[in-house]
């Protein structure tokens, strides 16, 4: 029988044994060194490095420093024109007469890290062979929808062959990540679930560690071999701390260099305040904010409501609470992209500058002069809420009451691809192809399902006013890209006319970076990440 | 007691099954597609039903569970859904800091609220008790996360005394990382603690046999330690078991705060994108623990107390 004095003993000594008990285990290693470059996302942890199968954002910052695409941005910026992408591992390129053929040259003597051989065509053939095998889970295959074939022509050519027209393709889906070159060796060799963690391609860096813990993420470091400048830091880190106190301390305190900033109103101020000599790098236009309104439930069925909310919402107003990362938007394409309306070019009729007594006029020609009632909800996650939040007051204005509900981010999600909601928000990414946007948020294949397998048109716009369809379809099979960007825009005016969509703003991607470090060159658009070998912490 | 300890486990059966079904009922009634949160928005129904089928997401409800079932009782539960990774390697990974944690705060709760709650006793109604007890109330009022928060911003940020996040590499620097979490937890510990000793070591103070002893000429600190305390041990090993739970539970929002790996910064992550298989498999764990702990807890009752017998 144990005493109580022995057991006391026994006690205090379990107590002292048990905290080294795992202090064998590895650990996350926070101690800051000159050498590596710390940067951290707003993620819960890694889920995979592979090109092909990554959705979360914060993986692709390791993924655009292990690999190199065929053509790359000019840096910080998206290109405007097809001439302004530039080489990377494809050298030049030529395209057909019907934009239906596009014939890239590849960079010789370009070497796989860790001793996997040559890059040469055979490699980009798999790779895009695998984007659009539909047995591989690359869950950007729809990207590549355009894509018929990849024909290999010599070691150092290969010829992509299109379904339809584009005279963009080099700024469409070629500048994705997903479009990252492997290494066909490598892959074969490791396979496919051992290649999510461990992938091989040509990039700047190449993998060391992934730390068994996915929140202290991966250690990249500098590919001696790279055909391009070296990287100029050592080594990059990229970690995933979700919270958002815990990730500002961490850059308050040193332990990061960069972080992730929080896309809601008062952020930015608030961490100035801290330290005014942070800088922060935004890439726009980022995510497209809009809002839909289901053409199902009324009143939103009838053209003149969905006009008076859209003269409601002050979009200079939401721009302006969401400084320095939004940008009004004109229509669907912000006026970044080819075929966006700019201040100056949307047409007068389709503006709908900030007008409550327009809207009041409108409400009382639609039957419904004191305004109406209606649920709706949001996610949680802090652009949604914060946007949602300002529309609830602003539509006040018109004696429109908005009963709002904030949901999980996951829920809310969920919800909304079932056809639940009333006015639909969304915030996505997309790249400078002005018919992408507009084929996923306002065609008819793209609507919104009961059973939640439709897509995000979730005003049923394309079925509950047809014709969108047609214009579509005639903008893709135009090859010349003058006479693309106007029929774009006439879809653009129209859709703005039938108001099914109110575009709100896009929301650039923000990153924080300490005093001391130099990014090398000035980050103004693109997509959410962008390269960080020019980097250096002075 | 060995038989004891044993039946007490049997016991406990019927309680984890119950946890491990609730959870599983609850995970399929959450709104959330775990393939959506796993492929994105842009994933096809086809790459939706072909996730479903690699992680046994597509069987009938009634098999999933009973191999969920099968896996808890051969330690093998099943692979995240988000990176693909084995649950146990996760839950081994992140098991240690969280037991770490729970474990030196209930130490520095108890080192610090057992003094307080006799000193209040020894100066009933006079400034030190009433010092304790206004330390008791900030304890109760005061959320972990908030503590937690300002903890980090004065002695971390602004001191630079102890470590913005993570937990740490080696005994020494795990050590220094744990402190002020630690220490964040130990403080709503010892609020408890306090008052629980305070009102115990009162009642058993105003006892005949310690009455017997002040007239017999004993010493203070004899009286109130070796007559007193002792006595008003039972009360507090309560406390102890709910404040080591209360500790393990407090454990995901100071995980989170200080962004250390652990059972509760898993289990917070895994519910935020659907990842079933890390759910059930943190749960279990959790509700383990809890068994575990009251086993435990009856355990010392009996080595406290002789008078308790073990049938």
């Amino acid at each position: 029988m144990l005493r109580r004095r022995s057991f006391l003993k026994v006690a205090a000594i379990a107590a002292t044994a048990v905290l080294p008990l795992s202090a064998g285990l590895s650990g996350p290693a926070t101690a800051q060194s000159t050498d590596t470059l710390e940067i951290a996302f707003s993620a819960r942890g890694l889920r995979t490095i592979d090109p092909a199968r990554s959705i979360q954002g914060a993986d692709e910052w390791a993924i655009i420093h292990i690999h190199d695409k065929l053509v790359e941005v000019p840096k910080g910026r998206f290109p405007r024109t097809v001439a302004e992408v530039q080489p990377s591992l494809a050298t030049d390129w030529e395209v057909s007469d019907d934009a239906k053929t596009w014939t890239f040259t590849l960079r010789e003597g370009v070497e796989f890290q860790k001793g996997y051989g040559e890059m040469t065509s055979e490699d980009v053939k798999f790779t895009f062979d695998r984007l659009l095998n539909p047995e591989e889970l690359g869950v950007n295959r729809s990207l590549y929808h355009n894509l018929e074939s990849v024909e290999v022509d010599g070691p150092y050519k290969v010829v992509f062959q299109l379904k339809q027209p584009d005279p963009l393709f080099p700024l469409g889906p070629l500048l994705h990540y997903s479009a990252s070159i492997i290494s066909k060796k490598a892959f074969e060799e490791k396979g496919s679930e051992a290649f999510e963690r461990d992938p091989v391609g040509t990039g700047p860096y190449m993998l060391e560690t992934v730390f068994e813990n996915p929140s202290e993420g991966v250690l990249l470091t500098r590919n001696p071999d790279y055909w391009g400048e070296p990287a100029k830091m050592p080594k990059l880190h990229v970690q995933y701390i979700a919270d958002t106190t815990a990730r500002t301390l961490a850059l308050l305190s040193g332990d990061v260099h960069m972080i992730e900033g929080v896309r809601a109103p008062g952020w930015v101020p608030s961490i100035k305040a801290r330290n005014a000599d942070l800088h922060f790098d935004t890439s726009s236009p980022g995510s497209f904010f809009t809002i839909q309104m289901n053409m199902q439930k009324p009143p939103f069925d009838n053209q003149k409501v969905r006009q008076a909310v859209a003269y409601l919402i002050d979009r200079d107003t939401i721009a302006e609470a969401m400084a320095p990362i939004s940008q009004r938007t004109f229509g669907l394409n912000p006026p970044s992209f080819p075929a966006g309306f700019t201040e100056e070019t949307v047409p007068e009729a389709v503006r709908y500058d900030y007008n409550p007594e327009k809207a009041k006029e409108l409400l009382a020609e639609a039957g419904l002069p004191e305004g109406f009632s209606f649920d709706s909800y949001t996610s949680q996650r802090e652009d949604y809420q914060s946007i949602a939040l300002m529309i609830q007051d602003m539509l006040r204005a018109g004696g429109i009451e908005m009963n709002l509900e904030v949901k999980d981010h996951t829920a809310f999600h969920a919800d909304q691809a079932t056809n639940t909601n009333t006015i639909f928000l969304r915030s996505a990414a997309y790249p400078p192809v002005p018919t992408q946007a507009i084929g996923e948020q306002l065609s008819s294949a793209s609507e919104v399902k009961n059973d939640g397998s439709g897509g995000p048109n979730f005003s049923h716009y394309g079925v509950a006013i047809p014709g969108i369809d047609d214009m579509l379809e005639e903008a893709m099979a135009e090859p010349n890209l003058e006479a693309r960007i106007e029929k774009v825009q006439a879809i653009e005016e129209k859709f703005l006319t039938d108001m099914p969509l109110l575009p709100i703003v896009t929301n650039g991607y923000l990153i924080v970076r300490a005093p001391n470090v130099d990014l090398g060159y000035e980050q103004k658009s693109g997509y959410a990440h962008w390269r960080l070998t020019d980097a250096v912490v002075n | 007691m060995a038989g004891y300890f044993l039946r007490r486990l049997l016991d406990a059966i019927p309680t984890v099954l119950l946890v491990l079904t609730l959870v599983f009922i609850a995970m399929r009634i959450l709104p959330g597609d775990p393939a959506i949160a796993a492929l994105g928005d842009f994933a096809t129904p086809e790459q939706l039903a072909a996730f479903r089928a690699k992680m046994g997401l597509d069987a009938p409800l009634w098999q999933q569970y009973f191999n969920f079932l099968w896996g808890v009782f051969t330690l093998d539960f099943g692979r995240s859904l988000m990176n693909n990774r084995p649950v146990l390697d996760l839950i081994l990974y992140n098991l240690p800091f969280t037991i770490e944690l729970t474990l030196m705060s209930v130490m520095f709760g108890v080192l610090a609220g057992v003094p307080l709650g006799v000193l209040a006793a020894r100066h009933r109604n006079k400034a030190p008790d009433n010092a304790v007890r206004v330390f008791s109330l900030i304890g109760y009022a005061i959320p972990d996360f908030y503590l937690g928060a300002l903890l980090l911003i004065t002695f971390s940020l602004n001191l630079g005394w102890f470590p913005i996040n993570g937990g740490g590499e080696g005994f020494a620097d795990r050590i220094y990382h744990l402190i002020l979490p630690a220490l964040t937890l130990a403080f709503i510990k010892a609020a408890f603690l306090g008052r629980l000793t305070r009102t115990s070591l009162l009642e058993v103070l105003g006892r005949d046999y310690v009455r017997t002893a002040w007239a017999k000429g004993a010493r203070e600190n004899r009286v109130v330690y070796r007559h007193g305390l002792r006595n008003a041990l039972l009360p507090l090993t309560t406390g102890l078991g709910l404040s080591t739970l209360a500790a393990l539970s407090g454990s995901v929002a100071v995980e989170l705060v200080f962004n250390r790996p652990g059972i509760g910064k898993l289990l917070i992550s895994a519910i935020a994108e659907r990842d079933y298989a890390v759910i059930q498999g943190g749960v279990v764990v959790f509700a383990m623990f809890v068994v575990l702990i009251n086993l435990l807890m009856d355990l010392v009752y009996v080595i406290v107390d002789p008078r308790i017998q073990v049938k």
